[in-house]
């Protein structure tokens, strides 16, 4: 029977799953029961051997592989079938807590493999959701809502995923603070105010499946990133188990093995390519003459910065979506330090008054934004100390930096920065004008 | 009025109609964590970093410099005369009157309509802030040229940019409601004004508001010059309720474009920087807005308050 293990690991039937697992030595043993599960699932392929997880560990890796897999066009389903069969759900709960640790052990809350568990462990709730039929789905939902503490929710209690823009606060249903999850307290609440529509088909509508599995997934993923930020901080205080080091070692080579293939084969647009300035979209062109003070720092610091890079190392972020290192596209650091750091600091210096003159910690920040952490400098031992942030939306600039925001006709079905450039090379490129073209003319982020 | 006020007028203000003990509760606690700013010559706030550790202290500054403009910070700090030491801050939504990017008038600066509909729109979004977001401790100031929404509820108030900017494309309804929902039966397309409930409401409540209050002349984004008087036309539709109809006078097709284009207005209706700012300086209530001669004041009820009447300082009765 599917039980909420399945969706939530950290309900207390999962801690105590894991607790009365006691040490952590036998994790990477071969366990018989999980080997047959797994080649019993149906549609499971079981030709390869190396597809069949044998050991907790094995499956930890095997959760992520999924994920990084999924969205290539080589992708078999069959060959993970058994992550979306519910009879796995117990070793499947210790290899989530393995697969969180070994991450939280070795690498930053903020590094790239952190954020793909998190994403994985999101992907993989609404893929489970799919596979479970109606009445069932209906139950488990309901199950892990409690568990998660659903229960007379205040939207200020969602502030982390409203910050982290996994949850949007327009997309759920508020009163008077509460968020409205239950069809019993939504009828009581609105019942009054509706008129053409039945009240029960509104809320099914609204809220229903859809909004709570969102909402649970997003929950989960949330909680995934504390307990791995919980860990790291520990990490100094506590001696990791060597099996979940040597987790982590598989994770760090799985990933970029994965990482390898795509910059290597399949994708052309990922690796670095010349800047095309004729391209740059007016508000880039605004900041890159400089600005003045007001909107100076911002426009320098979080828009120019994380443009700059992106369009010179990575302009296919948005539709290829792998996160990426800027020492994965630029392994020296020789295009950062010797072409984008000095567009971003002369734009700086254009500033009025010149930025740094102004605010010389502003250096630090532009290297944080870069991912190498508050340093002068970007420094390979630093990277992963901070995110390489990709650029700001347009409707982020309209709030941030409303000044530099001078729409043209391309801008109008474009919603990044980096969308326009990819697409104004593409029609540079079409019209015979540029050498390199932009081949994102669907890019979407 | 609302002609600037000469050094003599601000002299005359501060010494004999301002008085300290007017500032609102909520300035007045823990004024020693606010940074003060103020503007001596009209051109802008260049004396900051200013802290006073009690009102006492202001008062006599106030009394003896009578400046221009007079700002506090939003934030408090624990050490407000550099800025450092950030406890939380207030969260703010400024609604200018002369910026409205949709407004029934044609003053080309302020005057009694614009501030009319300015403050319309301020009550709408304290609705929204107190009966959708659950938020207390709200106060409603009128600047001089506009509001300003200050909420101090402690909720609220360590709050980052983020969540604030979230905040505030949820009041002012400036994110473009979903209309594909789907359950077990299909996929359905409903429109934002047969949702009475959640954002979809907030969003229909905006829309009303800009459409009653166009001119006809007005550009939304993603629809034609026609389209904007088809609006003006069919406006009483809204009045009386009947959306659908609306709807399909402006066209079927239009309709949810139009909807994106409202939902970009919107957010220009708030100065948004203002919402996101965590170290904004915002002028202080009960001090003199020296361009427009109007004093800067806590506004106890927004349904009588009229700035006319309320915020006209003493010497502008008794000018030439």
């Amino acid at each position: 029977m599917v039980s909420s293990l399945f969706i939530n690991p950290f309900s207390e039937d999962a801690r105590e799953l894991v607790r009365n697992y006691g040490a952590l030595d036998g994790i990477a043993d071969t366990s018989e029961e999980l080997q047959e599960i797994v080649k019993h699932t149906d549609g499971q392929n079981i030709d390869d051997n190396s597809l069949i997880p044998g050991s907790i560990m094995e499956l930890a890796v095997k959760r992520l592989e999924w994920y990084l897999k999924r969205e290539k066009r080589e992708f078999n389903h069959g060959d993970y079938a058994y992550l979306l069969n519910p009879e796995i759900q117990e070793y499947d709960v210790l290899a989530f807590y393995v697969l969180a640790q070994a991450t939280g052990a070795k690498f930053r809350p903020v590094s790239r493999e952190a954020r793909l568990v998190v994403e994985s462990t999101g992907a993989l709730i609404e893929e489970r959701f799919r596979v479970l039929r109606e009445g069932e789905r209906d139950e488990i939902t309901g199950q892990v809502l409690h568990e998660l503490g659903s229960g007379d929710l205040r939207w200020i209690e969602l502030e982390e995923l409203l910050r982290t823009r996994k949850l949007k606060l327009t997309d759920i249903i508020l009163d008077r603070g509460r968020v409205i999850i239950e069809g019993d307290d939504f009828m009581e609440t609105f019942q009054d105010r509706i008129r053409d529509r039945r009240p029960e088909r509104l809320y099914q509508l609204l809220v229903g499946s859809g909004l709570k599995e969102t909402m649970i997934s997003r929950m989960i993923m949330q909680r995934t990133e504390d307990y791995i930020a919980r860990v790291h901080e520990m990490r100094s205080r506590v001696q990791p188990h060597p099996l979940i080091l040597e987790a982590a070692e598989l994770i760090a080579s799985r990933v970029s093995e994965e990482m390898f293939a795509f910059t290597g084969t399949s994708v052309k647009s990922a690796g670095p390519g010349k800047l095309v300035p004729e391209a740059f979209p007016p508000c880039i062109k605004g900041a890159m003459e400089g600005v003045k003070s007001g909107s100076r720092n911002d426009a320098i610091v979080l828009l120019l910065t994380s443009f700059i890079s992106y369009a010179r190392l990575y302009p296919s972020i948005f539709r290829d979506r792998t996160p990426m290192k800027v020492s994965d596209l630029d392994p020296d650091l020789r295009i950062t330090r010797e072409e984008i750091l000095p567009l971003i600091y002369d734009a700086a210096e254009k500033c009025e008054p010149p930025l740094f003159e102004d605010d010389p910690q502003e250096k630090l920040n532009i290297t944080a934004k870069l991912g190498f952490g508050v340093h002068e400098e970007p420094e390979p031992e630093n990277e992963g100390e901070s995110r390489w942030y990709t650029p700001m939306s347009c409707e982020k600039i309209k709030i941030h930096l409303p000044d530099l925001c001078h729409p043209d006709r391309i801008c109008a079905r474009i919603t990044n920065p980096l969308s326009y450039y990819n697409r104004m090379k593409w029609i540079m490129k079409s019209e015979g004008k540029g050498d390199e073209g932009g081949d994102e003319e669907k890019d979407s982020e | 009025m609302f002609e600037p006020a000469t050094p003599q007028e601000r002299r005359r203000y501060y010494r004999e109609e301002w008085n300290v003990r007017d500032l609102p509760d909520f300035i007045r606690e823990d004024i020693h964590m606010r940074e003060f700013g103020f503007d001596h010559h009209g051109r802008g706030p260049n004396d900051r970093y200013r802290v006073f550790s009690d009102e006492r202290r202001l008062s006599v500054f106030m009394k003896a410099r009578f400046p221009f403009a007079a700002y506090s910070s939003v934030a408090f700090y624990r050490d407000p005369g550099r800025r450092k030491g950030w406890q939380r801050s207030e969260l703010i939504f400024d609604v200018d009157a002369k910026d409205l990017p949709v407004r029934s008038c044609n003053c080309g600066g302020v005057c009694e309509e614009c501030l009319s509909q300015a403050l319309e729109l301020v009550l709408m979004m304290v609705d929204t802030l107190r009966g959708d977001l659950g938020l207390d401790d709200i106060h409603v100031i009128y600047s001089g040229r506009g509001y300003h929404i200050r909420v101090l509820d402690p909720e609220v108030m360590e709050m980052e940019s983020e969540v604030r900017a979230e905040i505030l494309r949820y009041t002012a309804g400036a994110r473009e409601p979903r209309r594909e929902f789907s359950d077990s039966t299909g996929t359905y397309e409903l429109e934002h004004f047969t949702i009475p409930v959640g954002y979809h409401r907030v969003f229909t409540e905006r829309a009303r508001h800009l459409f009653l209050h166009m001119g006809g002349d007005e550009e939304i984004e993603g629809v034609t010059k026609r389209t904007v008087k088809e609006i003006v036309k069919n406006r009483n539709l809204i009045r009386d309720g009947e959306w659908g109809v609306f709807k399909r006078r402006i066209g079927p097709r239009v309709y949810p474009r139009l909807v994106k284009g409202v939902s970009k207005i919107n957010m220009r209706m708030v100065d948004a920087k203002v919402t996101i700012d965590l170290k904004r300086i915002l002028r202080l209530p009960t001090s003199l807005h020296s361009k427009v001669s109007m004093i800067c004041m806590e506004v106890k009820n927004p349904e009588t308050f009229d700035p006319l009447d309320s915020a006209v300082p003493g010497f502008v009765y008794e000018r030439k």
